[in-house]
């Protein structure tokens, strides 16, 4: 019951740094690696509100996670939006490089390797035999699930929201139907920026935040991405909770120091069996020709 | 002046080890099209097969102590195994798959010998490596014997990768990368082709690998990293994906601008500031050289403009006669 837990608060951070990546990916195509490291910088913003600046733990993630939106607009803005048209390769590299220059920026201003800890004050917990639960484990899971929902809320019944799926589907149709792209893929690169922030503070918020999150998170949301197939954002929060409970699972069958080997041998393996993901559309072609 | 000397070339054995592994990258990804993000993983498993049959290390249960030649010859059969064993299933996947699964296995490899410290020393690494003629020279000296060990490394690389590049096999992996169908229609079979070049690359890895860590004289799994492996494509795409020239001086000039920021004296509470503008370096170098040079400081020579010049001269040659 606990590793249960456990598996769900995992899963459900995964989860959420995964399905801003899909977005991103859907609708314009290549995998973002910067994505990673915008968790990271989502973390160390929030860290330092909440600490310097001594502001409630709520108030600084309502902050934070609009600024890292903005941050990764700007950065579209500025990288990604003008290559457009030189092609994948182009723009997977570039965001290769801001990844870079974020891990840069954030390493040069919060100085030192050591592991960040939020300060957490509510002692609040639930205790049952055989399973307990904090008040911020209850709160990362609720809080996930419920910008999961909004998202969900936000594509099916919006204007804008529908427009993204439209895009998604068929760009150019989308273009030659009047569709206004720029909105569309400016509040893409926005929200799925901010999930990025909020699923790493959550994951801050468990065990601390280090320098080195960006790209060791980066590897697993390209597992999550995967096993959900890149086509689908309900198949990525499939993906993200099951690579959750497989690396909280396997350490009651094996010790816990494989978890993350187990989890690549499941992307390896799902990509030789069945490369489209476990939730397919379609387009078993796009990965093996 | 000679502590400058010794840094000096210490620079040029760093640069000249990155210029190797970007030339052997440009080989698989730039010319054979396969979007390779585990070689890291490679170098990690032939330095390792190397430290692990030579070096003296107590406390792992597989340790031959082998000579240097006989660890050499391992580093190169065992990479090469491992690529055979990466590349016969991963290389059925296309673009952006196929690069997903190279970065899985790469992750990996690391993870297996960070938990596998019966064999691996694991996270505590090796931290005596046996290197060759260690203890004829100086240890001062020895700096300068590496630097023209990895220069000869380098230059070898460099001819075998050219002459390869202009064999037939060379131009029919480019054919492959540009028109899959047509270069099948011709008769070539592009598995097999694709296969061989990566476990060559795998091969070329391993034997190479070893010069990595005479230069570092350590061996650790965090060593082998994803940014040594974006650090390698960040190389090749500055100087010109699909150049060999390029992917050589595209290493020079990444490795020279990232380790020139050590020359600069500043005080402790900024030596930090100074470490992060390394990976800001790379990180505009890159962004600036896709956006206002996308093929790179020298772009990639047409692969067929040689044989398709001799064909028109000989073409034009037999018109002449004909007309006479």
């Amino acid at each position: 019951m606990q590793y249960i837990f456990f598996a769900l608060i995992t899963g459900s951070t995964l989860a959420l740094a995964a399905v801003g990546f899909a977005l991103v990916r859907q609708t314009e195509g290549f995998l973002n690696i910067a994505h990673g490291q915008f968790m990271l910088l989502g973390a160390f913003v929030a860290h330092t509100l909440a600490t310097t600046y001594g502001l409630n733990l709520g108030l600084a993630i309502a902050i934070t996670v609009p600024l890292i939106g903005l941050a990764g607009l700007a950065t579209a803005w500025l990288v990604f939006f003008p290559l457009r048209d030189k092609g994948l390769l182009a723009q997977f590299f570039s965001s290769v490089g801001v990844a870079f220059i974020v891990y840069g920026i954030v390493s040069a201003l919060w100085s030192g390797r050591a592991i960040k800890v939020f300060p957490i004050t509510s002692d609040f917990s639930i205790a049952m035999p055989g399973f307990s639960a904090t008040a911020i484990e209850l709160g990362i899971v609720i809080g996930a699930w419920l910008a999961v929902l909004s998202l969900h809320l936000f594509l099916a019944h919006t204007r804008v929201g529908t427009s993204i799926r439209a895009i998604a589907g068929n760009a150019e149709l989308a273009r030659a139907r009047g569709i206004n792209v720029r909105l569309a893929i400016g509040s893409v690169w926005f929200v799925g920026t901010a999930l990025a922030g909020l699923s790493g503070i959550l994951i801050g918020l468990i065990g601390g935040v280090g320098i080195e999150l960006g790209w060791h998170y980066i590897l697993i949301i390209l597992a999550v991405a995967v096993l959900g197939g890149l086509r689908t954002l309900y198949g990525v929060l499939i993906g993200g909770l099951l690579v959750g409970a497989v690396i909280e699972l396997s350490t009651l069958v094996v010790p816990s120091k494989y978890g993350v080997l187990i989890a690549f041998g499941l992307i390896v393996v799902t990509l030789l069996v069945k490369p489209e993901g476990i939730v397919s559309v379609s387009k078993r072609k796009e990965a093996s020709a | 002046m000679s502590g400058n000397l010794v840094f000096l070339a210490g620079l040029v054995t760093l640069a000249m080890i990155y210029a190797t592994y970007t030339m052997i990258l440009n080989f698989e990804a730039g010319w054979g099209g396969l979007w390779d993000l585990g070689s890291a993983g490679l170098i990690a498993v032939g330095a390792y097969t190397f430290a692990i049959f030579t070096a003296p290390q107590d406390g792992i249960v597989f340790a031959p102590q082998q000579s240097l030649i006989v660890g050499w010859l391992a580093s190169i059969v065992v990479t090469a195994a491992v690529a055979y064993i990466i590349g016969k299933p991963a290389l059925r996947l296309r673009g952006e798959y196929f690069l997903i699964t190279t970065f899985a296995f790469s992750v990996m490899a690391i993870e297996l010998i960070t938990t596998e410290s019966w064999l691996t020393a694991g996270s505590g690494g090796f931290r005596t490596i046996t290197r060759p003629f260690d203890g004829y020279v100086g240890s001062r000296e020895y700096n300068f014997f590496l630097c023209g060990l990895s220069i000869v490394a380098a230059f070898i690389v460099y001819l075998l990768l050219r002459r390869l590049g202009h064999s037939p096999f060379g131009r029919a992996l480019r054919a492959t990368r540009e028109n899959e169908a047509a270069a099948t229609s011709v008769g070539r079979n592009i598995p097999e082709m694709r296969l061989k070049a990566f476990v060559f690359a795998g091969a070329l890895f391993g034997a190479t690998a070893p010069l990595y860590i005479f230069y570092v004289r350590s061996l650790y799994p965090h060593m082998f990293g994803a940014t040594l492996t974006f650090t390698l494509w960040t190389a090749m795409v500055i100087g010109g994906i699909g150049n060999l020239k390029g992917a050589f001086i595209g290493a020079l000039l990444l490795i020279g601008a990232t380790e020139a920021t050590q020359f600069l004296q500043v005080s402790v509470e900024h030596a930090n500031v100074l470490a992060a503008a390394r990976p800001i370096l790379i990180g505009v170098a890159l962004l600036v050289v896709i956006r206002f040079r996308p093929h790179g400081l020298l772009p990639e020579t047409l692969a067929f403009r040689q044989p398709r010049a001799r064909a028109l001269a000989s073409c034009a040659q037999e018109q002449r006669t004909v007309t006479q």
